[in-house]
């Protein structure tokens, strides 16, 4: 586990960012193209060959008979393997070590695949069997060949693919890693942002006005506490729809409460101050008090809380995704994390589509109550203790 | 109690305490030298700082860890200060009990005073419940805490009933010692010198050993055998009240006695 | 005695205000309920029979009074998918919820009262590492991807563990049952173990630091009192309203993060069950799910109040001079 502590925590957010901002650009995998599914990272297994080709064209000019490429093969049999082209007349050959298969005889275009059995028939092969094992038996050397005039290219795919492989769909999971980013980041600020401004708001009007607006809010607050976070994070979620600033917006709806009781704790203590009873005496408006004396008081820890809150958004965002209540088009840890439990991915020992976002996630939680902290110590060091029992350790856990 | 032809003695010697948590150590107490008989009042006076509470709470070993000691004291002849945890807790309250500040809450808040006192007496002498609740009558009525305080949660008491019950806890055993930090400060002038004359009385009485801790110099020296004037972690000035208050030899002893003469003139 | 009906008036007042909240959320959405769940070729009259079958036909006030007749009676209606009372449903999947909270409960708050303690007591040492730790942990890894590691670990790479459900194809019979039961509730409950015990202990700690530091504490032993009875009888005990208060707040949310565990190790719970509602828009079924938490909500605040009362003497003095 990484341990991020100020200047460093810093940096590592700066650098998620930028990832998720860049990133994309950056990484492999175009839309569209597809890995064999749960490929390994490519550095990871040097036995297997991430991806081969081997093209052969015949040429009128020089008038030979049979054209051919060779390749080496030391590796285990590919995932997959698929041969596109052309035949005008003459045959296409596959020579193995061992035999030679005719891949096709009649003029026309080519597009085999080794998993499509009626080519798994032609070549006289059994239809559960894998024709990639079958077309690759051993290690040694390999032809293609066209006898005739034709062109043809093969396609080998081993089980190896970009720097953290693929998932189920053979999609490459430092892409959708790095597009997760976005996600987490823009559903833990924007929530938890929302969430502070409401809360601060509604903290100070009770806390200022008191009376029967007081007691009107701080009854909601006991309403919405009441009510288990996940249970109805899910049901709106299904209710209003998947996308993500619904989530945004129910998440924000839900997490409010909190700030709004510290904000009007410190209002109420700030209320009876001094300092504010002199300001009043002195003629001040209720609102010049509030927006210019008593807002920049707790803005700091307004600050801090924000800070503190987003590691609860962006789990309590990865918790929905991971129930498969989010956005399938949208890649998001949580979701990564809900396909590699749906389809399997531990069954087959894919550890590379759980480890990263499943770190992503605890890493980006980690630095950001890192930085809260270190707001927080920057805001009023006695208001922020009053306000969370539990901040001092876990600055010390982090060091 | 003893047998000793001499009197049995509270004796600290060459005695240093440094406090090493942190970044730098800061020495509170610095080769301090005192002796407290059976049946005497000691008095330690000194400002806020000085080390006197650092001192006392020294005695019984109840300063935090990473504390270094230096030099001994020795109670009844034998040598405490290197007592390990589990012996010296034998001498805690049995021979050598403590009287707080009036301003510390010393009392644990969800047990009642008479808890308070039967918790030590069954630690110490095994007493039963019955013998606990009559000790526990006793004691109110020797420190004239009225009987109803005793059922009462630490809350629930004033001042002056909180320092009264403090001093009933630390009687309960009938230690040799008393070490009373502050014992009047935070209460009221009346109730202030109410209760130094109960613990004065009692020392006397019952023939224990005091040493009393406070800023306030003419208190110290009304009451004590001998006294102690404490400045920066040293004793500046060591010996019978009249002597100290009348010829102080450290200037800031003088600039002490000073300050009172010109109080009590001004008025 | 007025206190308590005091408390007990507020929680009724939040559980009313959940209730009324819980029937107009499922109204909220756009449509009725039944295009949900209807196939959109379906007659006119097979709707219209459908939803005089739910009541939809009805005014929404009447709507409400069957509903609420319904919640408090704990039947809940019947389930849009399967027409059966949802009671029925949810009282098969109550006892693996059961099993599987209780013993994480109790484990995870007896390992983190225990570690908590220690920690406070022997700061910098190995075992206040492990607590600041487990802290950061709870706080900070998603229990799903702690669960799949676990899965990942125990059950695939090295298979001591079954890999989903709670019992065995086919079930074993007998004593036999009851361990299989066990075997395959073994790693859930370790999991919730492992992720619920580092933020209790994280908070008992803290707590126990502060408590240890308080002049009481110095006194009692100044008194020479057993070191043993001074932390528990006097730290620990000052301490345990707000102990007491935190394990039952938790405890709504423990019941709520129940969806996911019971996701992961794929185990037919109650909170599975409010996610295959949910999934199948079957808004009886998911009310009901959904009142239950709430009102299990609203009871741990009680009791925690309650409690609160019983423990602390300056709160019970105050309740009783009323």
């Amino acid at each position: 586990m990484s341990k991020p502590r100020g200047g460093f925590s810093a940096a590592v957010l700066s650098l998620l960012a930028l990832l998720a901002i860049f990133g994309p650009n950056v990484f492999g995998l175009k839309d569209g193209e597809m890995a064999p599914p749960y490929s390994k990272p490519s550095w990871m297994d040097k036995s297997i060959v991430s991806a081969e080709t081997l093209t052969v064209k015949s040429d009128a000019s020089r008038g030979d008979v049979s054209y051919s490429e060779n390749i080496r093969w030391n590796y285990a049999p590919p995932k997959r393997v698929s041969f596109t082209g052309r035949l005008d007349f003459g045959r296409i050959e596959w020579v193995t070590p061992n035999r030679a298969f005719v891949l096709s005889d009649k003029p026309g275009e080519i597009d085999l695949d080794a998993r499509d059995i009626p080519f798994k028939r032609a070549m006289g092969a059994d239809p559960f069997d894998d024709m990639a094992s079958v077309l690759f038996p051993v290690s040694g050397d390999y032809s293609l060949r066209v006898v005739g005039q034709g062109e043809i290219s093969m396609r080998a795919e081993g089980g190896r693919w970009g720097l953290l492989g693929t998932d189920h769909r053979g999609r490459d999971t430092a892409t959708l890693f790095v597009r997760g980013i976005r996600v987490s980041l823009m559903v833990g600020i924007a929530a938890t942002f929302i969430a502070a401004v409401l809360g601060m708001s509604l903290g100070l009007i009770s806390g200022y006005a008191g009376g029967i607006v007081d007691s009107l809010i701080m009854r909601i607050v006991d309403v919405l506490m009441s009510i288990p976070t996940l249970p109805i994070l899910m049901v709106l979620s299904s209710v209003w729809g998947k996308g993500l600033w619904n989530l945004i917006a129910v998440l924000s709806i839900f997490s409010w409460m909190g700030t709004a009781r510290t904000v009007r704790a410190i209002t109420l203590s700030l209320r009876d101050a001094p300092w504010v009873e002199g300001l009043r005496a002195l003629g001040a408006k209720r609102n010049y008090i509030v927006f210019r004396h008593l807002l920049p008081e707790t803005l700091p820890l307004l600050l801090a809380n924000i800070a503190l809150g987003v590691p609860g958004a962006i789990l309590a965002e990865a918790g929905i995704s991971f129930l498969g209540l989010s956005d399938p088009r949208l890649p998001s840890w949580g979701r990564m994390l809900h396909e590699a439990h749906a389809y399997g991915a531990f069954t087959t020992g894919a550890w590379w589509t759980i480890l990263p976002p499943g770190l992503g996630i605890a890493v980006i939680c980690l630095v950001f109550m890192d930085i809260g902290r270190k707001l927080e110590e920057r805001a009023d060091p006695r208001l922020a203790a009053a306000a969370r029992p539990d901040a001092e350790s876990v600055k010390e856990a982090l060091e | 109690m003893s047998e000793n032809p001499r009197p049995v003695s509270l004796d600290i010697e060459d005695w240093s305490v440094t406090y090493a948590g942190g970044k730098k150590q800061v020495r509170a107490v610095k080769n301090c030298s005192l002796s407290v008989a059976r049946g005497k009042i000691a008095g330690l006076v000194g400002e806020s700082g000085s080390g006197k509470s650092t001192l006392l709470m020294s005695v019984p070993k109840l300063l935090p860890a990473g504390t270094v000691t230096g030099g001994r004291i020795r109670c009844a002849g034998q040598e405490i200060s290197s007592l390990g945890e589990d012996a010296i807790n034998l001498w805690r309250w049995r021979r050598i009990a403590l009287v707080p500040q009036g301003a510390m809450n010393s009392f644990t808040p969800h047990l009642t005073i008479e808890r308070h006192i039967s918790e030590v007496l069954n630690r110490h002498l095994g007493s039963s419940k019955k013998e606990c609740a009559e000790k526990a009558a006793e004691l109110a009525a020797m420190t004239g805490l009225e009987k109803g305080a005793l059922h009462r949660y630490p809350h629930e008491l004033s001042g002056g009933q909180k320092q009264r019950a403090a001093l009933s806890v630390a009687l309960a055993c009938e230690p040799d010692f008393l070490l009373a930090d502050e014992p009047t400060t935070a209460l009221d002038v009346i109730t202030q010198k109410d209760v130094l004359e109960t613990i004065v009385s009692l020392v006397r009485e019952r023939g224990m050993g005091l040493l009393l801790v406070t800023h306030d110099l003419p208190l110290a020296a009304a009451v004590s055998d001998s006294l102690v004037v404490m400045k920066d972690g040293e004793f500046v000035e060591h010996g019978p009240p009249r002597e100290v208050s009348r010829s102080p030899r450290h200037p800031y002893t003088k600039k002490l006695v000073a300050a009172i003469i010109d109080m009590e003139s001004g008025t | 005695m007025k206190t308590f009906l005091k408390r007990a008036g507020g929680a009724l007042a939040v559980l009313a205000a959940v209730l009324v909240l819980n029937f107009f959320l499922f109204r909220i959405m756009p449509g009725d309920p039944l295009t949900a769940i209807v196939d959109p070729r379906f007659s006119p009259e097979a709707k219209a029979a459908l939803a005089s079958q739910w009541g939809l036909d009805r005014p929404i006030s009447e709507q409400f009074l069957v509903y609420v007749r319904e919640m408090l009676s704990f039947r809940f209606g019947l389930s849009m998918m399967t027409g059966a009372p949802v009671w029925d449903e949810l009282k098969n999947r109550v006892p693996n919820t059961v099993a599987l909270l209780l013993p994480s409960l109790v484990f995870s708050t007896l390992l983190g009262l225990w570690l908590g303690i220690k920690a406070a007591l022997r700061r910098g040492s190995l075992v206040e590492r492990i607590v600041l730790l487990g802290g950061a942990v709870s706080f900070s890894f998603p229990s799903f991807f702690v669960q799949l590691l676990l899965l990942m670990c125990f059950s695939y790479a090295f298979p001591l563990f079954p890999l989903r459900g709670t019992s065995s194809v086919p079930p074993p019979e007998g004593f036999a049952a009851a361990l299989d039961y066990v075997w395959h509730l073994a790693l859930p409950v370790f999991s919730l173990t492992i992720l619920g015990f580092g933020g209790f202990a994280l908070y008992i700690r803290n707590m126990m630091v502060k408590a240890l530091g308080e002049d009481y504490v110095t006194m009692a032993r100044a008194r020479g009192l057993a070191p043993r009875r001074v932390v528990w009888n006097h730290a620990f005990r000052s301490i345990l309203p707000p102990v007491l208060t935190i394990v039952l707040m938790s405890l709504p949310g423990i019941v709520g993060g129940a969806v996911i565990t019971e996701t992961v190790f794929s185990m037919n719970g109650v909170g599975r069950f409010l996610l295959e509602a949910t999934n199948s828009h079957d808004y009886p079924a998911a009310s009901a799910a959904f009142f239950l938490l709430a009102l299990l909500t609203v009871i741990c605040n009680l009791i925690a109040d309650i409690c609160y009362v019983i423990v602390d003497p300056r709160v019970r003095r105050e309740a009783a001079h009323e």
